[in-house]
């Protein structure tokens, strides 16, 4: 079925099966190669992106509800020139091992700052439930909280 | 060893004493019945197999799961904790229900899904609850959202979180999920026939 | 220590004439030409195997003036890359933004002969790749003194320029034009303090692209005009390939061919989900000869069953020990579960076959290796076969065998066009090659002033080394025991008359590997539970204890040294306050002493780790904040394995099949608190990666303990 679209404030129609996992329509269709498969089962976070600003798990999200949505992924968050708060705390940080399961870590924080601009260790532990196995969690805890500093920074600031 | 013997006896005294209540109530003699008291005993015996029919539905682990006592969502026939911790907290949060359960079943990913997919709120807690005393909170408009037996057989006929039961979907090994033990339509009766009947709790099990 | 030559450097001519191509070969020692057993102490003999018989690529200058740096070692998350980088600039005298780093593909021949892996690739380049740098800087020098036409010695380099008293050239210019190159023999290294980057918390250099997102992963790799392909795979133990019905398949949408081998089934269509619905249509016949359960795994994992192999003997441990009845052995058991790798990229490949040609795109461990297999299964030769190795979404161990790589190229033949296929998360738990599970027996004995007489450690445990591509057959023959189950399992407590440690070796039913560390942690928690249990029966401190029966040798004194420092950094106290407690624990792995004090408290029966601190020397750490990474992670992921993870047996069947049922450490349950100190203890870069992985079962276990009086020892760790 055409699906129409709108990825990192783009515009677009899609020809797929409309129960096609959203993750396979932005890695394969749209070449959006950032949100991951890591279990295809919802369980690992790995594919999480923004719908509307809330964390979706876009292996179990079929394309078809994506429509009329505001669809946000990685390269949607920042750029390198404009890293988002949460990408610049994850630099500044230096989280990433293998780098795998980072994108989702980094999708679900953002979906937390958007709730919690300043969100408590117990905000964290809730909200933040994907999976890192090469154990990055130490350095991820410390980099949410100076991204939602640096978010309310730069919210000061504009 | 005495005391397993003491409870089925307390049991079968209590529902004798019941029994004989309800109809000395009428004050008159049980064994002069009028046509109208057999229609009444039928009744009874028949909201009685609805409430059980209704009951076998309500306490399968398919309903039972996201009604728990203690704001931990329960999956699987086990009723295990549901995986990664998640609790009513995380309703509202930035990681919640929704956050993979969306409004149908995903067949890829084995994620089951219904329209308003969560926990029932914290007065509807059914977990270690008894059939009478699930029932009770249930027609009990302080706990069910101030619903009417009438809103509530629409409720338990109609809303498709509840209907999902019948249609859960596969599991993450692409198995099928257990459905309830009454087929969907006699549920559905039966729900029907208690609520016309006068939703009438029976005073024991 | 081996210098190169002037033969080992040739220059080849680039297509596009965008820079030159700087290769050389280095001279790679044989490891069997030692003692087995030294690989598993030597980090530095396992780590670099290459091709010595051709020169490899390793840099390639660019007119931009970038040096491409192509790694014969592949990136997992554990740094490497960034450390050769820092290592490369030194010597080359490179600001860190003029080098790139990728990793060689094994057409341009420099890739590693045995793995990525055992934490040495650091340790085995050290020398080599500083030799190779500051050999290029001084033919860079050499050249651009000659097209500025000054002698050399009027030249110096710095920032990538070749800098004269009257002008300069960048490295891009230098080579401009240039086919014969004067090679100098390997000119003197600088001294450690001289470096600019070496030691010094440089920023990973995958860092900004792994934070936006960028393509970089096996599961990422594409190629023009690909298929998605998804092969079928068996859920049960032992389960053997006998065919398919594939009738129900071959027609759904989306199918290109459905695709029947001797040994496999798979399906090839037009995206990965029509791939993977088709899949299920295929109906795939196995056969099985017995059905396996848990228990039938326990019942052979036992020490006493299976072959023995004695793997370390001093005095005479068996004769003091023999009569176990007496009051004054003392004698527990130790058990630990099967593990799963669970890396979080899936393993899988895209491949393209063509007429005389394949090439792989892969996550992998063994480049060289992945090529040979895929050769042998397509009838090329292994020069025609190149694996382009991608950035790898975690290793773990878990990619040391790649028959994913034949099987994607299997499918891709098939069809004729580039083809991309990936296992599935429960065919990931199902098909792992899992760490095996072990059986511990400690027995030990004291004298009346409460110092060991004698010690000793059995354990049984399925295969790691044995039976991977990395170690023939014959070679386990010749060894007896399994290198990789036996890594921790002798003592470092050498100040002890009489110690002896056996290995027994059980074959189990189903595929079990190397993960990251091997046999490491549940040695380490045997022995070093083990080791609390003696210091209390002796009445001692266990730090204390610990470092009356280390030996005052190099090797012990830097143990010590690691205790000492953790002892003090920790503020180490030997009672329970509060419902908390600190356990001690330590190893010393691949010649890397390490040392963690757990801090742990106890609620309704579940342990939470708060506070780790860890001291290690790893020799010199080249990046101290990566080596910190790879002490956070080992702990977060040795906590993991403490606490939550096990796979079981269940009708045949490896369970679970998805994470969550298969509990792995969440945010929650990392500690808010490390403390990593690391020592550099000589001057040499050592292990790193597994090393802090020993000891973190035991410290929590020595922790649980203060609070609950009760010993755990069963992994994973549960207290009621």
């Amino acid at each position: 079925m055409k699906l129409s679209l709108n990825i990192n404030n783009r515009p677009g129609t899609v020809d797929v099966d409309g129960d096609m996992p959203l993750l396979w329509v932005i890695r394969d269709v749209l070449d959006l190669k950032g949100t991951k498969f890591g279990c295809g089962k919802a369980a690992c976070g790995a594919c999480t992106i923004l719908v509307d600003g809330d964390a979706v798990r876009s292996c179990s999200y079929p394309a078809k509800m994506a429509e009329g949505k505001q669809i946000t992924t990685i390269e949607g968050l920042g750029t390198s020139e404009s890293p988002h708060p949460v990408q610049q705390a994850w630099i500044e940080e230096i989280v990433p091992q293998c780098g795998y399961c980072q994108p989702g870590f980094m999708m679900a924080t953002a979906a937390l700052l958007n709730k919690h601009p300043n969100p408590s260790d117990d905000d964290i532990d809730q909200n933040i439930v994907n999976v890192c196995r090469c154990g990055t969690y130490y350095r991820m805890r410390k980099a949410i909280k100076k991204a939602a500093q640096i978010q309310a920074g730069s919210t000061i600031q504009s | 060893m005495k005391k397993a013997f003491i409870i089925p006896i307390l049991i079968t005294f209590v529902v004798s004493v019941g029994w004989v209540n309800r109809h000395h109530s009428t004050n008159e003699p049980w064994v002069a019945s009028t046509e109208q008291e057999s229609q009444k005993i039928a009744s009874t015996e028949e909201s009685l197999i609805a409430f059980n029919t209704m009951m076998d539905v309500v306490t399968h682990q398919r309903c039972m799961n996201c009604h728990p006592s203690d704001n931990v969502p329960k999956q699987g026939l086990d009723s295990h904790a549901h995986n990664f911790g998640i609790t009513r907290a995380n309703a509202g949060n930035a990681t919640n229900c929704n956050t993979c359960h969306q409004k149908e079943n995903n067949a890829y990913s084995g994620v089951p899904g219904a329209p308003e997919w969560g926990l029932a709120p914290h007065k509807m807690r059914w977990e270690g609850l008894s059939r009478i005393e699930i029932a009770q909170s249930m027609m009990n408009r302080a706990n069910n959202g101030n619903r009417t037996p009438d809103d509530i057989m629409h409720h338990l006929t109609e809303h498709e979180l509840v209907l999902w039961a019948w249609e859960p979907g596969v599991d993450a090994a692409g198995n099928p999920r257990e459905k309830p033990p009454v087929p969907k339509a006699d549920y559905i009766a039966a729900v029907k026939k208690w609520i016309s009947l006068g939703a009438v709790i029976p005073e024991s099990e | 220590m081996a210098k190169v030559s002037r033969r080992k450097f040739i220059v080849r001519s680039l297509i596009g004439g965008a820079g030159v191509l700087v290769g050389a070969t280095y001279l790679a020692r044989n490891p069997l030409r030692r003692q087995l057993y030294d690989l598993l102490d030597d980090p530095s003999m396992l780590a670099y195997s290459g091709d010595t018989s051709q020169p490899f690529m390793w840099f390639e200058v660019t007119k931009a003036n970038q040096v491409i740096l192509h790694s014969p070692k592949v990136e997992m998350g554990q740094g490497t890359f960034t450390s050769m980088v820092q290592i490369a600039c030194d010597e080359l005298e490179l600001d860190i933004s003029q080098m790139q780093i990728v990793h060689a593909t094994s057409a341009t021949g420099n890739i590693d002969g045995l793995s990525t892996g055992g934490s040495t690739s650091v340790a085995g380049l050290w020398q080599p790749l500083r030799e190779l740098s500051a050999t290029l800087r001084e033919m860079l020098k050499a050249e651009g003194a000659k097209k500025l036409s000054v002698a050399v010695d009027q030249v110096r380099a710095s920032a990538g320029t070749i800098i004269g008293p009257m002008g300069s050239l960048s490295y891009g210019e230098v080579v401009e034009g240039v086919t014969e190159w004067e090679v100098p023999d390997a000119p003197p290294l600088k001294d450690l303090k001289d470096y600019k980057y070496i030691g010094k918390p440089v920023s990973r250099v995958d860092l900004v692209d792994k934070v936006m997102g960028t393509p970089m992963f096996g599961m990422d790799a594409q190629m023009p005009d690909m298929l998605y392909g998804s092969v079928v795979r068996p859920s049960k133990i032992g389960a053997k390939f006998k065919g398919a019905d594939v009738s129900k398949a071959a027609g759904r949408p989306g199918v290109v061919k459905v695709v029947q081998e001797d040994d496999f089934v798979g399906v090839v269509a037009t995206s990965m989900t029509e791939a993977e619905n088709a899949k299920k249509a295929i109906l795939a016949e196995w056969e099985t000869d017995r059905e396996w359960n848990t228990k039938d795994i326990e019942d052979m994992l036992l020490v006493g069953k299976g072959k023995a192999m004695v793997i370390q003997k001093e005095g005479d441990a068996e004769g003091e020990l023999a009569d176990e009845n007496t009051s004054s052995v003392l004698r527990s058991e130790y058990k630990s579960p099967i593990g799963a790798h669970a890396q979080i990229e899936p393993n899988g490949a895209v491949a393209y076959v063509e007429a005389d040609k394949a090439t792989v795109m892969i996550s992998t461990q063994v480049v060289g290796i992945t090529r040979s297999e895929v050769a042998k299964r397509l009838g090329l030769e292994d020069a025609q076969v190149n694996i382009i190795p991608t950035y790898l979404g975690g290793g773990f161990g878990r990619r040391l065998h790649t028959p994913n790589a034949i099987q994607a190229a299997v499918l891709s033949k098939a069809v004729g066009k580039p083809v991309k296929c990936f296992f599935s998360r429960q065919e990931e738990f199902q098909n792992d090659t899992f760490r095996p599970p072990t059986h511990h027996v400690m027995k030990g004995k004291l004298d009346e002033n409460g110092k060991i007489v004698a010690i000793e450690h059995q354990f049984s445990s399925g295969d790691v080394m044995f039976g991977s591509a990395l170690l023939p057959p014959v070679v386990g023959t010749i060894l007896g025991a399994d290198g990789g189950a036996i890594r921790g399992g002798s003592f470092h407590y050498r100040n002890i008359p009489s110690f002896r440690a056996v290995s027994w070796r059980v074959q189990l039913p189903f595929s079990t590997s190397w993960w990251r560390s091997l046999g490491l942690l549940a040695n380490t928690f045997a022995i070093e539970s083990f080791m609390d249990e003696l210091a209390e029966l002796a009445g001692k401190d266990p730090i204390v204890f610990r470092l009356d029966h280390i030996s005052d040798d190099v090797a012990g004194n830097r143990l010590k040294q690691v205790i000492k420092t953790a002892s003090t950094k920790s503020g180490y106290q030997n009672t329970a306050v509060n419902n908390r407690a600190m356990g001690f624990a330590c190893s010393t792995d691949a010649g890397t002493p390490c040392a963690h004090v757990a801090e742990v408290s106890l609620t309704d029966g579940t342990i939470r780790v708060h506070k780790v601190t860890c001291v290690m020397d790893p020799g010199f750490a080249v990046n101290p904040d990566q080596v910190k990474a790879q002490c956070e992670g080992s702990i977060i992921m040795g906590i993991s394995a403490s606490l939550f993870e096990r796979m079981y047996v269940e009708k045949s069947e490896l369970k679970p099949i998805i994470y969550g049922p298969y509990r792995m450490a969440l945010m929650r349950d990392a500690p808010r608190e490390i403390d990593v100190e690391i020592i550099n203890g000589t001057g040499v870069p050592g292990a790193v990666g597994e090393p802090p992985l020993g000891p973190i079962a035991a410290a929590i276990a020595n922790a649980a303990y203060r609070i609950t009086g009760k010993r755990v020892r069963e992994l994973p760790m549960s207290v009621v």
